[in-house]
């Protein structure tokens, strides 16, 4: 496919994703929830499939964004765009503090200490009185993003399902052009090859937090918007739940490609809302899903499906290496 | 608050710790594995004790029993799935999947045992002494007693016996110790299940002491991390020592500064030393 074929048919399918709900009918909420958990997803997806790192902070700048939204339109009556901008920043100044903290640490470590500061911050919420301790903040306003004539108000589901959308496509852009860029290039660098990289005149630490700080922002937008879509803030926010659903939608279908944790938001929110068991079974299917995709599907249901459909090309291209060497 | 008892509850507490810690410290040091579910076979555990007093009417010592072997059949379960991956020695995956696991088992521990708290009533939790003018049940002192003599035997098995020197050896090159002919599968199958017996333990002793829900758990995780990092990787006596001195630490400073910022108290520590004594964490590169 050419360029400006795919990028036709790339917009064909977003109007008609962007219509679906309306012709389903009742379902707007959900999607704008896969919309944002997607956006969410994201933010982890760059550090986990660019940077190699498994960051389990990404719930505290989901939470960051979306108590920034809370606190600041009711305690100071700020309007929708004041919250975003503060919500970007302070995820990316969490993310900044939390990098330079971690700027050494790899691996499991890394890992660890970033579910750490997860616990902590959840033990903080729960807490602190500033941020409305275990009760969190009710009484959040409506989304209102209207600049002078332009009227852009959403007080339900339905209206806020563009905002939804809207954001989703800012964010698969904003990846799309983060895969190929400078930055981008070097992550792989970094995450394939560190010695090769640091010999090109990379340095990895810089690049991973320059990374790490950039994921931070995608979160913490998400976090925004489901703050007004659920009028509610609290400590829950820190739960694994979303801490689960963003890995499994960040490996359930594939890694470094565009749509996959879209693609896995939708199918995990999608079971959630559509053929729901109950909260505990659908914690068990969340689980067993993350375990699936990795321990059973490597490269998750893409690369599966890959070899499903494409056999004969994969055994001719592993041909060269299971015939036995002919020794003169 | 007086100090004689927070120092009591710190030494109670730290020997908990240590327990709970003991299983990772071996998974890590042994077989260079991690496990995130660490918190909710803990959680699991603690619901199988309390089940088996509370509805089948087992006594207590009983109890502790089916809780370890559930925990060895969770740690074999979660080993049989990864066991691609852990030959592969992919420890971001397998640093995913166990998180999901651990997503598994609330799930699971919701549906079997129900959302409601419950508390596990043993009749060691009945009898108090008189220590220096603070009180200490017969629980308290079981701890102790029984994490001691855990890591008296492990100290013993692991680094004097040749037991020890076979599982480091797979740490160290599995296959290497393949060729040597050991039977790689079956140290990392043993080494998991004993992960799971002894977390399991450490909640069969410990769960008394709180309330038992599906979402405990957490802070076990970030407890055992911080035992494991101060202790050095790996090392059975740190771990003890770390467990003890983060024990006396979270205890003194939920008794005198701030109960609810005691774990948060526990993660400034493992920052301060992640910065100071980041040589202590040599082992996160060499396991790649």
């Amino acid at each position: 496919m050419t360029a400006p074929l795919r990028a036709a048919a790339f917009a064909v399918a977003a109007v008609l994703v962007f219509l679906l709900p309306g012709w389903i009918g009742g379902v707007h909420g959900a999607f704008a929830v896969i919309a944002i958990m997607a956006v969410a997803a994201y933010g982890l997806d760059i550090v986990v499939s660019d940077l190699g790192e498994v960051s389990l902070a990404h719930t505290v700048f989901f939470a960051a964004g979306a108590y920034a939204a809370g606190l600041l339109s009711t305690r100071l009556g700020a309007g929708a765009w004041v919250t975003l901008g503060a919500a970007l920043a302070s995820g990316a100044l969490i993310a900044l503090l939390l990098g330079l903290v971690t700027l050494k640490l790899r691996e499991f470590v890394f890992s660890l200490v970033t579910y750490a500061a997860t616990v902590v911050a959840a033990a903080i919420a729960h807490n602190w009185s500033v941020l409305g301790g275990s009760d969190g903040v009710s009484g959040i306003p409506t989304l209102d993003l209207s600049v002078g004539p332009l009227h852009l108000a959403a007080t339900n589901d339905v209206e806020l399902w563009p905002v939804a959308f809207a954001l989703l496509l800012v964010t698969l852009y904003a990846i799309r052009q983060f895969r190929r860029s400078r930055l981008g290039a070097m992550a792989m660098m970094v995450h394939l090859n560190p010695r090769l990289a640091t010999m090109s005149g990379i340095e990895p630490r810089r690049v991973r937090l320059a990374v790490f700080v950039l994921s931070a922002p995608f979160s913490a937008a998400a976090g925004w918007l489901y703050a007004y879509q659920r009028a509610y803030v609290g400590p829950d926010l820190f739960e694994t739940y979303f801490l689960v659903l963003m890995l499994t939608a960040v490996v359930l279908v594939g890694r470094r490609r565009l749509l996959a944790p879209l693609i896995g938001t939708a199918l995990v929110v999608g079971q959630e809302r559509f053929l729901s068991f109950g909260g505990d079974v659908n914690a068990i299917i969340l689980g067993g899903a993350l375990v699936i995709a990795l321990a059973v599907l490597p490269g998750g249901i893409d690369a599966t499906l890959r070899r499903l459909v494409e056999p004969r090309r994969a055994t001719l291209m592993g041909a060269p290496n299971t015939k036995p060497v002919v020794q003169p | 608050m007086n100090l004689v008892q927070q120092l009591i509850n710190g030494i109670v507490l730290g020997h908990a710790y240590a327990l709970i810690a003991i299983g990772w410290t071996v998974l890590l040091g042994v077989a260079r594995l991690v496990n995130f579910g660490h918190g909710q076979i803990y959680m699991l555990a603690a619901f199988v004790t309390w089940w088996s007093v509370a509805a089948l009417g087992l006594p207590y010592p009983v109890a502790i029993g089916v809780a370890v072997a559930a925990g060895v059949v969770i740690g074999l379960i979660m080993q049989a799935a990864m066991l691609r991956l852990t030959f592969a020695q992919d420890l971001v995956s397998i640093m995913i999947v166990t998180l999901g696991f651990g997503h598994m088992m609330r799930g699971v521990a919701g549906l079997v045992f129900g959302g409601n708290p419950q508390v596990l009533e043993t009749p060691l939790s009945w009898v108090e002494f008189e220590v220096a003018g603070s009180w200490v049940t017969a629980q308290d002192l079981a701890i102790v007693v029984v994490a001691i003599l855990f890591f008296l035997l492990l100290y013993l098995v692991l680094e004097r016996g040749s037991l020890g020197r076979t599982a480091r050896m797979v740490a160290e090159d599995p296959k290497l110790a393949q060729l040597a002919g050991i039977d790689v599968r079956r140290v990392y199958f043993a080494v998991f299940a004993f992960e799971g017996a002894a977390v399991a333990l450490a909640a069969a002793l410990v769960a008394p002491r709180t309330p038992i829900l599906t979402n405990i758990g957490f802070e076990e995780v970030i407890i055992t991390f911080v035992v494991v990092v101060l202790g050095g990787i790996g090392s059975v006596a740190g771990s003890y020592l770390a467990g003890l001195g983060l024990g006396i630490f979270t205890a003194l400073f939920g008794g005198f500064v701030s109960p609810a910022y005691a774990t948060t108290a526990a993660f400034l520590v493992l920052i301060v030393v992640l910065v100071l004594r980041p040589s202590g964490l040599a082992m996160g590169r060499a396991s790649r």
